[in-house]
């Protein structure tokens, strides 16, 4: 396995307006911010003040209405819709708050999935390798409505690190589950991380896994209001 | 992704959809079976006649005619062999059989039968078996004066072995009963049963020096070895040799049993097109059960999409398990259809002889596949290429729904539709035009069907929701907001309601014309063969046994020689090297053959029209300044390309005689009176050689009586009831309409599987209404009912768009293209509603089966 060259993320007066009728609702307002590589960064804020929406564009899953994103100095703005997909299928790994899995697939073959899609030799002993690693080695056959809550994030962990993302996108990945479940994600989320020099991005609305990040960017209505930078710049946060 | 990874995702994808793949194959199945099993039909009597051709037609080849076969043909055959040593020693085999209408009467003149009598010399048949009892060969049993008779003669005429009868005023005794024939079919239109008689036996009869219509034929066996391209250079040398061979018809084994293979073929398109019916109401199905597979998998296509899946490898994994789908259904499908047309001697009986059922027909199998698959694509294309625009977004959204196809991608998915189903109709009809007629019909009839279920769901919407109850409210407020699965749904069930329904009504109508009692003012029986001199004593024999309306005309017969001045030759040439394109592919138009020319063509003439003809064109009779008019019936003229002013050149039988055309007229010809498409001025035909056609009215309980009065005082008069003849065609009719309605039955059935499939796919939404309804309190009976009461009111809406759609072109090819008397019976109506009803009823609770049986406590935990 070779080491991925840690990405780095840049926006420019990234901003994200809906219509509503004939209103029109600014989620998401000039935002501008740099995570270097490897850096480990939580998005912080109430409901309804963009975190989602942020994360939504940095993916290149929504498409701002002003300003641009960049991954790795592409500018991902002016993607079309299957450059995006080719972008996402190499550089980005996901992790959501309600684990996505999907439903027809087994747990193996829901790792497998971004292998294949990449073209990766042997993609089931892979994926069965990094499903140990999330201490689910003899749960692979099972589908993911025969998995508890804690297993599904399991899985959707190994499947978002599958391919060795530089960047690692997760949104709430605790949100769904209780408190020794969610300890045991977040614990192996971040080892994962270091292990691949991974750089993450991880919406969140729990201060203390906040106080783990790199650093926290703090939206409140859609604007930046804190974007402050912890002691350590790189790598392992503990 | 490589293509084994494609098929390997899309296995994983299919997996735990056992329901949605069964529904989806029921939908495509269906119609499959119905296309295979009329493709298959068609070919394999096709195929049938052409390897039992010799056995279907006793003989290698036939030249068959009017007129005895000139002797010159020997020299042919002669010649044939002579010219080849492969042959030396051998002969070509000959045999004649004349074939003619007569009518039979018992010894003691009391009873008479029509009767179709054959008179067969030589080594007949050459293939084939003809099965007497006693066992034994005809020349044994038929002498001078015997004769053998079908079981039939027997049954009716009340006569055993050993009796006698009267046929063209001689006596035969009854040497035996013909039990089979090879070359006769049981589907054939015959007139009465069959009567052999030896060549012996025929000359003592008055009947062939009297002028009977007789079909003279000579079936050919080549010697052994011979090829089929000796046949065909034999069939060449006859055509070359045979004087006025445009009035013979001179056949290989090949081209057996022509009308047979006709009748099948057009049978072939015209239910073809039936059967493609089912297959596209399948295929609204199939777009329906696509539409909620798709809606269920939106959220794992955004997944795929945010790992990395480019648009067009999600279409693609889709498409894969589309075809994969519709593959294996349409494969079930043709092996349905197979498997039904193996049934179709239990099922049809002696429709068809055993040896032309030929259930494995390969072309007939990959034509129902390809339709299947088709249809599956061109129903789901749309959808799959709506799959492009899903946005990844919708993962962590779960409002950012797919953005609709937008009206660029509907109009191309419409002419996608559109088009397909032209080019399967056109295919199947075999010819452009019907195809489009096809797609009229049929897009006319959904978009009618689709405007009347919103009209009544919004009459649905305006009704009280109190009166009836919790139950009756439920029903109605999923009729009032049925969605667009539901409208499918009742346009899918309401198509097959509306074919069912107008063919029902159509050949109920014909039916009851045909057996209806005639007019009292039209004849009931014909009289032919009639000589000149007997008419007079044949006009007071019919008035003194109490006979009516007796009208005559005579009749001549003659070949059209030229027409304004061509030769008729020349004609048949002309028109032989440039026909219409498509008429000549389709067949499907009345068009100007040879046949039309060369035929033996039937003229009267008299001082004036019968009634029931009206001059649509100058005058008759045209004036003595005008010698030798003609008045020409308005669509033959238009066959022969002839108008007022033409001439017509006659051969009549030797003599040339010229008319001219100086009217045109139109003919009702439901008056049953004596027509003729030429009617001349006396004058050019009063000596020619002629017979008499007479028609009476005669009451039913006399008929018989004076049939045999007639017969014992003049044998060589034919006596036909018109009765008898529209009973033969009923019958031919009758053996259609099971065939149509057998098939119409496929399309109820694919139109109930869509309803099925539509109710199943909301399946998830049902079980939390049933735990809802549970926990209020209802008892699975209760919820049930409600259910019942839902689908019976959405079957009612099929129904009466149904019903009303095909009562309506019931009532336009009834009233407006036949002009018949128009009837609709509150009984049809009421079975046919009833019946789509409570199939609709049945139907939907299958498919909600799993959602009644929830548990209330299941359906809220898993919220």
């Amino acid at each position: 396995m070779t080491m991925p060259t840690p990405a780095s993320i840049e926006t420019v007066g990234l901003t994200r307006r809906f219509q509503s009728g004939p209103k029109t609702i600014t989620v998401l307002d000039q935002v501008s911010l740099t995570i270097p590589r490897g850096e480990f960064a939580a998005i912080m804020g109430p409901s309804g003040s963009g975190k989602s929406t942020l994360l939504a564009l940095l993916a290149g899953l929504d498409r701002p209405s002003d300003g641009s994103v960049s991954i790795d100095g592409e500018a991902i703005e002016a993607m079309n819709e299957d450059r995006l997909a080719l972008l996402r299928r190499r550089k980005i790994g996901f992790v959501f708050q309600s684990f996505h899995l999907l439903g027809n697939f087994t747990a193996v073959e829901n790792v497998m999935l971004p292998l294949e899609l990449l073209g990766l030799p042997s993609p089931r002993q892979r994926a069965s390798e990094l499903l140990a690693r999330v201490g689910l080695g003899d749960r692979g056959h099972h589908y993911p409505t025969q998995l508890s809550g804690g297993e599904q994030q399991r899985v959707a962990l190994a499947r978002a690190f599958a391919p060795d993302p530089p960047v690692l996108l997760a949104d709430e990945p605790t949100g769904n589950l209780d408190g020794v479940n969610g300890q045991i994600v977040i614990d192996l989320m971040l080892n994962l991380r270091r292990d691949h020099g991974t750089t993450l991005v991880l919406v969140t609305h729990d201060p203390t896994l906040a106080a783990l990040a790199d650093r926290t960017i703090r939206l409140r209505d859609g604007r930046l209001v804190d974007h402050d930078a912890t002691a350590t710049p790189t790598g392992a946060s503990r | 992704m490589t293509i084994p990874q494609y098929f390997r995702m899309a296995m994983r994808e299919s997996r735990r959809a056992r329901g949605r793949i069964a529904l989806f194959a029921g939908c495509i199945a269906v119609g499959v079976a119905a296309i295979v099993v009329v493709a298959g039909l068609s070919a394999s009597v096709q195929e049938g006649v052409r390897s039992e051709g010799r056995k279907l037609m006793a003989a290698d080849m036939i030249i068959e005619g009017k007129r005895p076969v000139p002797a010159e043909v020997d020299t042919v055959l002669v010649d044939f062999v002579a010219g080849d040593s492969r042959f030396t020693g051998q002969t070509v085999q000959r045999a004649e059989v004349k074939e003619f209408v007569s009518v039979v009467l018992s010894d003691d003149e009391k009873t008479s039968q029509l009767a179709q009598v054959k008179v067969v010399q030589g080594g007949y048949p050459f293939y084939g078996q003809l099965q007497l009892d006693p066992a034994g060969s005809l020349d044994l049993l038929l002498t001078a004066d015997t004769t053998v008779v079908a079981p039939e003669l027997m049954e009716r005429m009340g006569l055993k072995i050993g009796d006698a009868l009267r046929i063209g005023g001689s006596r035969f005794r009854v040497a035996g009963v013909v039990v089979a024939e090879p070359d006769k079919l049981a589907v054939t239109f015959a007139l009465g049963p069959r009567v052999f008689l030896s060549p012996e036996g025929l000359n003592r009869t008055a009947l062939l020096d009297r002028g009977a219509r007789v079909d003279h034929k000579v079936l050919l066996k080549l010697p052994s070895g011979a090829t089929s391209l000796d046949l065909t250079q034999l069939e060449r040398a006859i055509e070359a040799k045979l004087p006025d061979a445009e009035y013979f018809r001179i056949r290989s084994f090949s081209e057996a049993q022509p009308a047979l293979r006709r009748t099948f073929d057009r049978m072939g398109r015209y239910l073809g097109l039936v059967g493609l019916l089912s297959l596209l109401v399948g295929g609204v199905g199939v777009a329906q059960v696509a539409r909620a597979w798709l809606a269920s998998r939106m959220d794992d296509i955004a997944i795929l999409r945010c790992i990395g899946a480019t648009s067009r490898e999600v279409v693609l994994l889709f498409l894969l398990q589309v075809v994969a789908m519709a593959l294996a259904a349409s494969l079930i499908g043709a092996a349905l259809g197979t498997a039904l047309h193996a049934l179709v001697p239990t099922l049809f009986g002696d429709l068809l002889p055993p040896e032309l059922i030929r259930p494995w027909q390969p072309a007939a199998i990959v034509r129902g596949v390809a339709l299947g698959l088709a249809v599956a694509l061109v129903f789901t294309l749309p959808l799959l290429v709506g799959l492009r625009r899903v946005p990844p977004v919708r993962v962590l959204r779960r409002d950012a729904e797919p953005v609709n196809a937008g009206l660029f991608g509907q109009l191309v998915a419409a002419i996608l539709v559109l088009s397909g189903v032209w080019i399967a109709a056109s295919l199947q009809a075999e010819s452009w035009r019907f195809g489009t007629y096809f797609l009229g019909g049929i897009v006319a009839s959904v978009l009618l069907l689709a405007l009347a279920a919103m009209a009544l769901s919004r009459l649905a919407r305006l009704l009280p929701r109190d009166a009836g109850g919790v139950r009756l409210r439920h029903g109605l407020t999923h009729l009032a907001r049925p969605g667009a699965a539901t409208i499918g749904a009742i346009i899918a069930l309401g198509l097959g309601v509306t074919f069912v329904f107008a063919t029902h009504i159509v050949e109920r109508h014909f039916g009851e014309q045909l057996k209806a009692e005639l007019p009292t003012d039209a004849p009931s029986t014909f009289l032919i063969d009639v000589q000149p001199d007997q008419w007079d004593e044949l006009a007071t024999l019919l008035r003194s046994e109490g006979a009516t309306g007796i009208e005559s005309q005579p009749l001549v017969t003659a070949r059209l020689a030229a027409i304004d001045g061509v030769p008729v030759d020349e004609l048949t040439e002309r028109r032989r090297s440039q026909p219409t394109a498509d008429a000549n592919q389709s067949g499907d138009r009345p068009r100007p053959n040879r046949g039309t020319l060369t035929r033996e063509q039937r003229i009267t003439y008299g001082p004036a029209l019968p009634r029931g003809n009206r001059i649509i064109t100058g005058q008759f009779p045209a004036g003595p300044e005008v010698p030798n008019g003609v008045s020409v019936e308005e669509n033959f003229a238009g066959e022969l390309g002839v108008q007022v002013g033409s001439t017509i050149g006659l051969d009549v039988q030797g003599v040339p005689v010229e008319l001219k055309v100086t009217s045109l007229r139109t003919v009702d010809w439901r008056t049953f009176g004596i027509n003729f498409f030429l009617f001349a001025e006396p004058g050019p035909l009063n000596d020619a050689p002629q017979q008499r056609v007479a028609v009476a009215r005669i009451a039913t309980p006399d008929l018989p009586r004076v049939q045999a009065k007639v017969v014992a005082a003049m044998p060589n008069v034919t006596v036909i009831h018109i009765r008898d003849v529209m009973d033969k065609v009923n019958t031919v009719l009758g053996n259609l309409s099971i065939a149509t309605r057998a098939l119409g039955l496929f399309t109820i059935a694919a139109g109930v599987i869509v309803l099925g499939g539509t109710i199943a796919a909301t399946q998830a939404k049902r079980a939390k209404e049933v735990a809802l309804l549970k926990t209020i309190g209802m008892t699975r009976r209760d919820v049930a009912t409600v259910f019942a009461i839902e689908y019976a009111l959405t079957g009612m809406v099929s129904a009466i768009v149904g019903v009303t759609a095909g009562a309506t072109l019931g009532w336009a090819v009834i009233s407006k293209l036949m002009e018949l008397p128009w009837s609709l019976r509150i009984g049809e109506l009421a079975i046919a509603g009833g019946t789509t009803v409570a199939l609709a009823v049945v139907a939907g609770l299958a498919a909600s089966a799993r959602a009644l049986t929830v548990r209330p406590v299941e359906v809220l935990r898993a919220e």
